[in-house]
């Protein structure tokens, strides 16, 4: 009898176990800091748009307006301040997506952006990518969008700006810092 | 003493079971990199507040509790070391955690040298495997003079 109880008990231990160890990773998902950009949205009913927190911004952090490529694999990384980051796909307020528009002026913020050669689309989360590009000049401007593509509202797009492709240089060996 | 005997090996089980959830690191390609954009090492910051701009190669950004390959959030652990790598990153104020998917985050630290070092997570903040986490940097806050931005 007493080391059925034991044995019992035992048991009980084990499965608490497996219900804690469940229960840590449950609360480590929940207690997730949302941090700043919990701004409300407003504004909902007037558009279809996915509201953004009116102190969003994104930015190109790399190359700057105006750089002088002296390479044609470039790399271009996407700032983005007081909004987060997530894949294509997902809804969940004050996020979205990047795409690098390419030589090509904004499309119509009311419906996806496109998906070619000079609209990318990164909906995997990306925040950096290289892109080759033939020597000449340029434009990048990044534009964001919410789980469907849509830009939000207000749009959350970069300065447009310029780069000078050099080419027929060999990319140079930099360490991915 | 059957009955036991089945007990028993519930209970072994319920051990085995325990084990591999806690080990099950997700995938992450083996050119991914997580790296501190911005402050350099070494930055003096004068005041001690600035933006920490994260990076990430070769990999996406996904919100806490989002499950897509290939993707997680930045956690930024700041004078500590790293936590075990098979196990939830502790929540406090050691352990910033970006459950967002924010990219950049606005820091206040007191006077003095300080660490800094990224620990990419999963949806559910355990990190992947291989698992992604910057150089520890160490920035310098020198001490306030009065004259504070």
């Amino acid at each position: 009898m007493n080391k059925r109880h034991l044995v019992a008990f035992a048991a009980m231990l084990a499965v608490s176990g497996v219900l804690t160890a469940t229960n840590v990773r449950a609360q480590g998902s929940s207690n997730a800091k949302p941090d700043a950009a919990t701004a409300k949205p407003e504004a909902e009913a007037a558009s279809k748009r996915t509201p953004a927190p009116h102190d969003a911004y994104v930015y190109i952090g790399w190359p700057n307006d105006g750089e002088v490529v002296r390479t044609t694999h470039i790399k271009v990384w996407f700032g983005a301040r007081n909004i987060g980051v997530a894949p294509a796909g997902t809804d969940k307020p004050n996020t979205g997506h990047h795409h690098l528009l390419i030589d090509v002026p904004l499309p119509p913020l009311d419906e996806p952006i496109p998906n070619d050669k000079n609209h990318l689309h990164f909906g995997l989360g990306q925040t950096e990518t290289f892109i080759d590009l033939p020597p000449g000049t340029h434009t990048l401007q990044l534009l964001m969008a919410d789980g469907d593509h849509i830009p939000h509202d207000p749009a959350l797009m970069s300065k447009k700006i310029t780069i000078h492709v050099v080419g027929g240089e060999k990319p140079p060996k930099v360490a991915s810092q | 003493m059957q009955r036991t005997g089945l007990l028993l090996a519930a209970c072994v089980a319920g051990f085995a079971l325990m084990g591999p959830a806690l080990a099950d690191n997700k995938p992450m390609p083996d050119n991914a990199r997580e790296y501190i954009i911005w402050p350099a090492d070494g930055q003096v910051i004068s005041g001690g507040k600035f933006w920490i701009r994260m990076g990430l190669s070769n990999a996406g950004i996904a919100p806490a509790g989002i499950e897509k390959q290939y993707t997680g959030h930045h956690h930024l652990i700041i004078d500590t070391d790293l936590p075990p790598l098979d196990d939830v990153i502790p929540n406090d104020k050691n352990h910033l955690h970006f459950g967002l998917g924010q990219t950049e985050a606005r820091i206040e630290l007191p006077p003095g040298r300080h660490t800094l070092q990224l620990l990419f997570g999963d949806d559910g903040h355990v990190p992947h495997k291989p698992p992604l986490y910057s150089a520890k940097i160490t920035i310098i806050v020198p001490p306030s003079t009065g004259s504070a931005q």
